[in-house]
């Protein structure tokens, strides 16, 4: 497995060191004119790579047998992202040492005895000295992919000056090479993706996104990652300026099998998954709530969701109704389901395909663990928490915080003998009028929710008290989960909702919805039964996709 | 299916079986067992007045004196030692039998040795059932049902220091065992039918040993509501007409045999087999098992692995004195001994080998699918 | 040296005879004076150090587990001795060794399971994490590492290099003396400076980045800039750093020559007469790493089935762990529990002497992971769940402290990942089979 994966990045690198001279260097440093650059103070056009791209990235062009020990920046969410966020993302003093770090480790191992043969397309004359050759055969076959775009000669001259200095330094060649590929990895041009434009021949007075930085805005989008080598191609000969080329690549990375990894990326994004870091749920309370199964909660739904989308090539809004799933044997138990394994003792679990008899409430993804247990405190569910997450991430609405000085003892008080559901808690709490309006906005929805417990296992009582499970959305009055699901199925801000953040996803910002491109988008996802793969397609072959931010180019 | 399978296995099996007509069940609640253990009574002070057994320390020291240390000297020799004894001493101790006039292993030769008549349980009350023992003087009084009993096995090992524990605690060897055993050794089921068994009435209760070990959850403890394959070998699975009355589960006795892994038990093999279980309020079942079984077999738990802080001579010895059944009738001396365990099961999902969910796990409340089929 | 001839009052006599009777270290004001500021300014010149401390048979039943998690919890009863420390210590409850199909060894495999993350045939032990550690922290001092074990057993500590497997242990505190402060020691403070190769190259590549500055600003919008200057201002903080490293290093102002211990007594089993080589050990190892000579240190009071004894009694600790009743109002095993408060007190002592150690603007123990483990969670079941970890100091700020974290039903092995990935050692995941694990303790990496 490791062997191929390295065959397969050495196949790349030498291919990508032989079209090098094919491409030249012309690399396309955006050419905004001095108005320009005063306007795009307005919304930057460097966006730092997320930990899942820098991964992604590092693994595609070096082989998944690469340690990466991981340790990023924090990042922060806008408009429901943290591909948004990531827009302002800054790099800190201690975030550089991380990078360091990461990157020096990343070209040990690069260039140690059991990747080099695989990844150094060249054997230099001798590994006590400089060989230029070979290190400029490697580093600009690398740095193009890192940097993705070619490099110019001035900096391939000094990396490879870098490489043959330490080399002399050191005696040894592959540390020259450690050396200046690590450099490459901490500098700026691997580290933000700067989104470049250029005149538009095509439209006289207007500019377009360069090819280079289309390439990366269309790989991040479907692929969560650096472009590959024949989409650099693509971009150095012009295709994706044109609508049969651009069709090309658009289609070929989405019959990719990493589409897989840029679908999860935008899901794991979209459903705040990063935020599983800090779940942890009182094991008096939940004893089969454990650290594997919490894992394995956000892979259940990953899981779902790729089959559905991609391998069954279904409706995105049936994500919200689907009886079918992935269970592990632990899972299974969190959630009361049988599910049979029939291999030999001793074996570990395995991942199985599950589905809910029709009608079941625990259909859906937002039935899953993943969901309830993320928007859920440690010792309770919270109506209001998914309610809330409800509205924000699956319908793009806000709902405002709480005030400061609200007084929360009726919500967390579970031991009370008058307020043993949480729908009573919260009607207690919410009779206090300056609460009422916002709970209106969550609680309908969050309560139909209730027959799961804080680790997501299905309950119909609450300290012996029956629960009540119905709500209603936006007027849609329903009993239960399973109701709640198909109002949400049923509900045009749901596929609304999706088509904008994935749009943002790969845009690092949300469209124009009053743009007639948009309406089409919109328009064509609606047309194509809610296809989700062909909605990342529309966008991808959309020209609003790659068009200035309306905050620059107005100016 | 069921009846072929009945049908393949021994005719001792099923004989008795057969005697009782099937009757048209509506319930079914799958368990595994989680907690399977020798029934103590701890009651030191009054079961073992003497206080004479002592623990391993006592058991060094009587070894020692047994090849011929005093006391005094004894005692030296333990206050030197770390952890083991000297490999020369161990040696003398272990190879202290004579077997056709050469020396031979004890653990394997426990006959061989003394007798070191370790203290026996004198007191009145410990857990079991009526086998039908004739002798009054034997028999103990269960503190749960007030009825006398046969437990002899108790009587045999109650003094040892390790079997004072209350539950949870669980006798020291056995314990330790179990625990290790949980992530490795294939789990234990357990499952009943009948019409209603939240109400009196008929039911058939069935053991059988899963293809897999048990799941523990977040605290360590077995996870309930997990799924397990039943081991298809007819070897383990038993069949019980039992019946429910006043919230107490009895079987009709017979015989059990379910296969267990050592350093555990060899397996539980009980002739005139009793149960008496009940459903506590949070789901589990919990309960007693008894009969006769092999003293040697039992015995066998500690002689294998002498290291388990137990005498094991005085215990082997303490076992066969204490047999009370199914004399050999060649020698006269009785090969088993009547005894009880403790167990406790959790509910969870069986399946057969063709990945049939044949028992389901019992919850209190309403299942999803009978709410999704109101809707 | 000839062991045989050394006895213990000897030893005590020495020390006792000797230039410093205390375990603590004089601070050599002076240095501290002149060079307080470097020190502060420039803190991570100073090395970390990690340290392991090994402990025979757990802590207790269930019952030592703290009821709240994060800071301010309750420490229980076994570690109240460590109360004064306890906002420089991190408790962890609840990690277990998955066996996966093989048999629990007792005394190994859960030491197996967590130190090297790999439960395998008896016997097989191989890449415990402070050698992992030491690849990276550990690299140019004098000593790879230094493993004492108090109890005269050379087997009983748990250092194993990924190669080689187990590391014998030192268990004379005088051979340990001769080995640092004989004829090859040289004082740090003294010697020549020869500048870092490596870090002359790591400056030098840097400043290729730096290079590209003019040409990266060029055509970026302010907001652009903006968070370019952000960029090379922390790469800049980090070429000060690296500039720092190639000067002359501010003398360890610390460091000293330990007192020599005198000739030994033959071993004893006694409890206490273990804890008195258990100090003396300390005293030795807490001078090798004020001097730099090694930054790893691994520290073992017993092999895991400790024969140690009180006085008066001939039952030992492992004795008592499995034959001694859990008294049922206590919620633990009483005899038992005496030899944890006992061992519990040594770590105290280790940890007090690191922490009176002044360096720069920390202390040794600030700069240092003291990491104390132990080979059952149940002792008196000897299970491999719900194992208690302890850890004192931050490591040079890289793991927070004060916290009590409890992950029950996770793999132990998480937590000396945590470690490993605080330490820097470039795994992104560790452990076989269930043991594996992906991801570091959040709460607690800085």
């Amino acid at each position: 497995m490791k062997m191929l994966n390295n065959s397969k990045v050495r196949r790349s690198l030498l291919v990508a060191a032989g079209c090098l001279s094919l491409v030249g260097a012309v690399a396309s440093r955006q050419v905004f004119s001095a108005d320009m650059a005063t306007a795009a103070a307005e919304l930057p056009l460097s966006v730092r790579l997320s930990p899942s791209q820098y991964r992604q990235s590092i693994i595609d062009i070096f082989g998944s047998s690469i340690n990466i020990t991981g340790r990023f920046e924090p990042e922060t969410r806008t408009d429901g992202l943290l591909a948004v966020g990531a827009n302002k993302a800054n790099v800190t003093d201690i975030g550089f040492e991380r990078y360091d770090d990461l990157a020096r480790g990343i070209a040990a191992q690069v260039v140690d005895e059991r990747h080099r043969a695989a990844l150094i397309p060249c054997k230099p004359k001798s590994a006590a000295t400089a060989d230029d050759a070979c290190a400029r055969a490697f580093l600009s076959a690398v740095g193009r992919l890192l940097y993705r775009r070619p490099m110019t000669e001035n900096e391939i001259a000094g990396q490879v000056k870098l490489a043959g200095e330490t080399a002399a330094k050191t005696g040894d060649f592959f540390e020259g090479i450690s050396t200046s590929l690590a450099t490459m990895l901490v500098s700026p041009k691997f580290l933000f993706r700067y989104k470049t434009y250029e005149p538009d021949p095509a439209k006289p007075g207007q500019q377009r996104m360069t090819a280079y930085s289309k390439a990366s805005q269309l790989s991040f989008l479907l692929w969560n990652s650096a472009p590959d080598d024949r989409l650099l191609q693509a971009a150095a000969k012009g295709e994706l300026h044109t609508k049969q080329g651009l069709f090309q690549q658009v289609d070929r990375l989405i019959y990719s099998p990493r589409l897989e990894a840029g679908v999860r990326s935008f899901f794991a994004d979209m459903l705040q998954f990063s935020d599983f870091e800090t779940v942890s749920k009182d094991s008096a309370f939940f004893p089969r709530y454990t650290l594997k199964v919490k894992e394995e909660s956000v892979e259940q739904t990953l899981r779902t969701i790729t089959d559905h989308l991609i391998t069954r090539q279904g409706d995105y809004r049936d994500l919200f109704t689907t009886p079918n799933t992935f269970l592990t044997r632990s899972l299974a138990a969190l959630y009361k389901v049988p599910l049979v394994e029939r291999t030999d003792n001793g074996q570990p679990q395995h991942w199985q395909p599950y589905s809910y008899q029709p009608g079941d409430p625990r259909s859906g993804i937002l039935a899953q663990s993943s969901f309830v247990a993320l928007h859920s405190p440690g010792g309770r569910s919270s109506p209001t928490s998914r309610g809330k997450a409800l509205r924000e991430n699956i319908l793009c609405q806000v709902v405002p915080p709480p005030p400061g000085n609200v007084d929360f003892k009726f919500i967390q008080d579970t031991s009370s003998p008058t307020h043993k559901t949480a729908r009573q808690r919260l009607t207690a709490h919410a009779t206090e009028a300056m609460c009422t309006g916002c709970h209106k906005i969550t609680d309908p929805m969050g309560l139909a929710l209730e027959n799961f417990d804080s680790s997501g296992s299905f309950r119909t009582a609450e300290n012996g008290a029956d629960i009540d499970t119905s709500g209603d959305l936006s007027g849609v009055k329903f009993d239960g989960p399973a109701g709640l699901f198909q109002a949400l199925h049923d509900s045009p801000a749901v596929p609304a909702c999706v088509a904008k953040r994935a749009f943002a996803f790969g845009a690092g910002r949300l469209p124009q919805t009053s743009d007639a491109q948009w309406t089409q988008i919109e328009a064509s996802f609606k047309d194509g039964k809610y296809n989700f793969v062909n909605l990342l397609r529309q966008i991808a072959l959309s020209d609003l996709f790659y068009s200035m931010p309306v905050q620059v180019a107005a100016k | 299916m069921r009846v072929t399978k009945l049908l393949s296995r021994g005719a001792m099996m099923v004989l008795p079986l057969c005697l009782f007509s099937a009757p048209s069940f509506a319930e079914t609640r799958g368990y595994v067992i989680g907690w399977f253990s020798t029934a103590t009574y701890n009651d030191f002070q009054n079961n073992c007045p003497l206080d004479k057994n002592g623990g391993g320390l006592k058991l060094r020291l009587r070894n020692l004196m047994e090849i011929g240390y005093s006391e005094k000297e004894a005692l030296e020799i333990i206050n030197g030692t770390a952890v083991n004894l000297s490999p020369d001493i161990n040696k003398r101790i272990n190879n202290r039998a004579i077997v056709n006039g050469k020396p031979v292993p004890v653990p394997n030769y426990p006959e061989a040795v003394r007798d070191p008549m370790i203290e026996s349980v004198t007191g009145k009350y410990a857990y079991g059932f009526d086998l039908g023992g004739k002798s009054d003087q034997s028999k103990f009084v269960d503190p749960d049902t007030n009825e006398k009993i046969d437990n002899q096995l108790w009587r045999a090992v109650g003094c040892t220091e390790s079997y004072r524990a209350t539950p949870p605690e669980q006798p020291y060897p056995e314990e330790l065992s179990w625990a290790t055993l949980i992530d490795t050794a294939p789990g234990w089921a357990i499952y009943l039918t009948g019409e209603n068994l939240d109400k009196d009435g008929p039911v058939t209760v069935t053991t059988d040993r899963l293809l897999q070990h048990l799941e523990r959850d977040a605290n360590g403890k077995v996870m309930p509501f997990g799924t397990y394959v039943i081991d298809p070998s007819p070897k383990s699975h038993n069949v019980f007409q039992g019946e429910i009355k006043d919230g107490i589960l009895t079987i009709t006795p017979s015989k059990l045999y379910m296969k267990a892994q050592h350093p555990f038990y060899l397996d539980i093999a009980l002739t005139n087999a009793h149960m008496r279980l009940r459903h506590e309020v949070d789901g589990r079942l919990t309960g007693y098992w008894g009969g006769y079984l092999d003293w040697q077999r039992y015995a066998y738990m500690y002689t294998s692995r002498p290291a388990n802080g137990a005498d094991y001579i005085g215990l082997y010895h303490s076992l066969r004195r204490m047999a009370d059944a199914n004399p050999d009738p060649a020698t006269g001396k009785n090969r088993d001994i009547s005894g009880t365990f403790r167990m406790e099961a959790l509910p969870a999902y069986l399946a057969n080998i063709d990945g049939k969910v044949i028992a389901p796990a019992f919850e209190r409340g309403t299942k999803p699918e009978k709410l999704a089929s109101g809707q | 040296m000839n062991m045989k001839t050394m006895n213990r009052r000897r030893v005590l006599r020495g020390m006792m005879g000797g230039a410093a009777v205390s375990v603590g270290l004089p601070i050599l004001d002076c240095m501290l004076n002149t060079n307080g500021d470097a020190f502060a300014a420039t803190g991570a010149q100073l090395p970390p150090r990690f340290i392991t401390w090994f402990w025979g048979l757990g802590l207790g039943e269930q019952d030592w587990r703290p009821k709240t998690t994060g800071a301010n919890y309750e420490l229980p009863p076994q570690l109240q001795v460590l109360k004064p420390l306890q906002k420089k210590l991190n408790l962890f409850s609840g990690g277990q060794v998955f066996l996966d199909g093989q048999a629990n060894n007792t005394h190994f495999t859960g030491v197996q399971g967590h130190m090297t993350g790999r439960v395998q045939a008896a016997a097989e032990y191989y890449g415990s994490i402070d050698t992992l550690i030491g690849d990276v922290i550990g690299k140019g001092t004098r000593f790879r590492s230094l493993e004492v074990a108090c109890d005269g057993d050379p087997k009983a500590c748990w250092s194993a290099r990924l190669e080689s497997g187990k590391v014998s242990a030192e268990v004379s505190p005088l051979a340990l003396y001769g080995r640092i402060f004989g004829a090859e020691f040289k004082d740090p403070n003294a010697a020549n400076f020869i500048p870092d190769p490596d870090v002359m190259v790591r400056k030098s590549a840097l400043s290729t980045v730096t290079e590209d500055r003019q040409d990266l600003m060029r055509d970026l919008g302010a907001a652009d800039r903006a968070k370019l200057d952000n960029y090379f201002t922390a790469l800049r903080s980090l070429e000060q750093k690296l500039a720092i490293q190639l000067e002359k290093p501010a003398p360890l102002p610390s460091c000293t020559v330990s007192a020599k211990p005198g000739d030994e007594e033959k071993l004893s089993t006694l409890a206490v007469d273990a804890m008195k080589t258990h100090d003396l050990f300390v005293g030795l190892l807490t001078h090798a790493l004020a001097c730099d000579q090694t930054r790893i240190a691994n520290l073992c009071i017993t092999q895991g089935m400790s024969g140690l004894r009180k006085e008066g009694e001939a039952s030992n600790h492992h004795t008592y762990t499995h034959e001694e009743p859990i008294d049922p109002v206590l919620g633990y095993q009483p005899k038992a529990a005496w030899f944890q408060a006992l061992y519990m007190k040594g770590l105290f002592d280790f940890a007090k002497a690191l922490d009176s150690i002044q360096e720069g603007d920390k202390t040794l123990l600030d700069r240092s992971i003291l990491y104390a483990f132990t080979d059952h969670g149940a002792p008196r079941l000897h299970s491999v769940l719900n194992f208690p970890f302890i850890t004192l100091g931050s490591g040079n700020g890289r793991i927070k402290v004060g916290q009590h974290v409890t992950t029950p039903g996770d793999a132990a092995t998480r937590v000396g990942f945590t470690m490993m990935q605080a330490m820097g050692v470039p795994l992104s995941a560790w452990g076989y089979g269930s043991n594996r694990v992906t991801s570091a303790i959040t709460e607690i990496m800085a």
